[in-house]
């Protein structure tokens, strides 16, 4: 194997594996047979081609199976993960049930919907207790502290109901997909980094005082895959992304409007970039085609 | 596209002789890179545009040779049709344009 090969085999990972195995040795014929006689370094037209066609694969070839249903457990896959970012800051204080919130995405990123029902059942159950101050479960010491990656203690500024609306959300969507019985794609595992980003409660942009605090990481996180999702709906013409999009933008304007009297201009333009991006995925599908070929 | 489609009228090819008639056909102009070539290949073909005609093993590498459908064929030639009418709105004299040349002469 040569150098310039070994190097174009290399980019040739931006490409999902499925579609290597099946065509990544015909790609590498023709960048082989276009090279310069004793060529060793690949030609950054061609690196970058391979990247940008490599990303443009990954997207489109999620666009396979049932639109809804994939789209339903994506939005799914992404509240949970945001269940969870809400208790890791925790960890020390509640190791058991951060264990099984861990547990419960777990399950939901690998379309194992019944395990993933049962598990958040129960997080769920005990999640909404500590935001409410009751003790079904077991006995948690109220109010559980943070650590490092927090600043407040946990559901300080949650009421019962808000809690219940994330997990409710999972909930019905792992009962449909479960009545579905056709099990979902495997996830991800980025949508672990997505929960530690959002877990994290800096940096701060928002006053001090507030009530209500939503953390730089966790909106970096939010635009992050919600620009995915755009690119996404945009280069497969495909609807699942904004059901998933929508599904998270319901879950995140349930939480601003039980906090209706303790929002900031900061948290309206939050909400807007929210519902902007969640529009864009509506929308990109139906895009119009520049010209026959399109 | 365009010239995938019509590099591919002449009869089937493979990757590498696509790239080489784009070349040829658009004198030098259009050389897309190999992943944007497959890129476009891929697309024209989920949407019946072009098919795969055959596949040979070179050098112990799979080689796809690509043909154009009947539907590719009217989309390239409608696509044609629509730039030579474009072209003919700025390359053709205009009535009123070729009365004041004639008026100024």
């Amino acid at each position: 194997m040569t150098t310039l090969e070994r190097r174009y085999r290399r980019l040739l990972l931006a490409y999902p594996r499925q579609y290597r195995v099946a065509h990544g040795d015909e790609l590498l014929d023709v960048l082989l047979e276009s090279a310069a006689p004793g060529q060793s370094t690949p030609v950054l037209r061609e690196v970058w081609g391979l990247l940008r066609g490599g990303v443009r694969t990954r997207i489109t070839h999620q666009a396979t199976g049932t639109a809804w249903a994939d789209g339903l457990h994506l939005g799914v896959t992404a509240v949970s993960a945001v269940n969870l970012a809400a208790l890791l800051p925790f960890t020390g204080s509640l190791p058991l049930w951060t264990l099984l919130s861990v547990l419960a995405l777990l399950a939901v990123m690998h379309g194992w919907t019944r395990t993933a029902f049962l598990l958040t059942l129960v997080i769920g159950v005990k999640a909404v207790s500590i935001a409410g101050g009751w003790q079904p479960l077991d006995l948690t010491l109220l109010p559980v502290y943070p650590s490092s990656l927090a600043d407040r203690p946990l559901f300080q500024s949650s009421s019962p109901l808000e809690v219940a609306v994330g997990y409710g959300v999972v909930l019905s969507g792992l009962a449909v997909l479960a009545w579905r019985r056709h099990r979902p794609r495997v996830r991800s595992w980025w949508w672990f980094v997505a929960a530690l980003a959002a877990a994290w409660a800096g940096p701060s942009w928002l006053p001090e005082d507030t009530l209500f605090p939503i953390s730089l990481s966790k909106m970096a996180a939010e635009v992050v895959a919600l620009g995915l999702a755009v690119a996404g709906a945009y280069l497969a013409r495909d609807p699942r992304w904004a059901l998933a999009s929508g599904i998270y933008l319901v879950v995140t304007s349930a939480d601003l409007g039980l906090h209706g009297d303790q929002l900031t201009r900061q948290h309206l333009a939050y909400w807007g970039v929210l519902v902007v991006l969640t529009l864009a995925t509506a929308f990109a599908p139906y895009r119009q085609r520049r010209h026959a070929l399109d | 596209m365009y010239f995938v489609l019509t590099a591919l009228r002449g009869g089937p090819l493979h990757g590498h002789a696509i790239s080489k008639s784009i070349k040829e056909l658009s004198g030098g102009r259009v050389q897309p890179s190999v992943g944007t070539l497959y890129g476009i290949l891929e697309r024209l073909n989920e949407r019946g545009v072009i098919a795969v005609d055959r596949e040979e093993t070179v050098n112990g590498r799979n080689r796809r040779y690509f043909r154009i459908t009947d539907e590719g064929q009217s989309l390239v030639e409608a696509e044609a049709r629509r730039m030579q009418e474009a072209a003919s709105l700025v390359l053709r004299p205009t009535t009123f344009a070729s009365l004041v040349r004639r008026l100024t002469a």
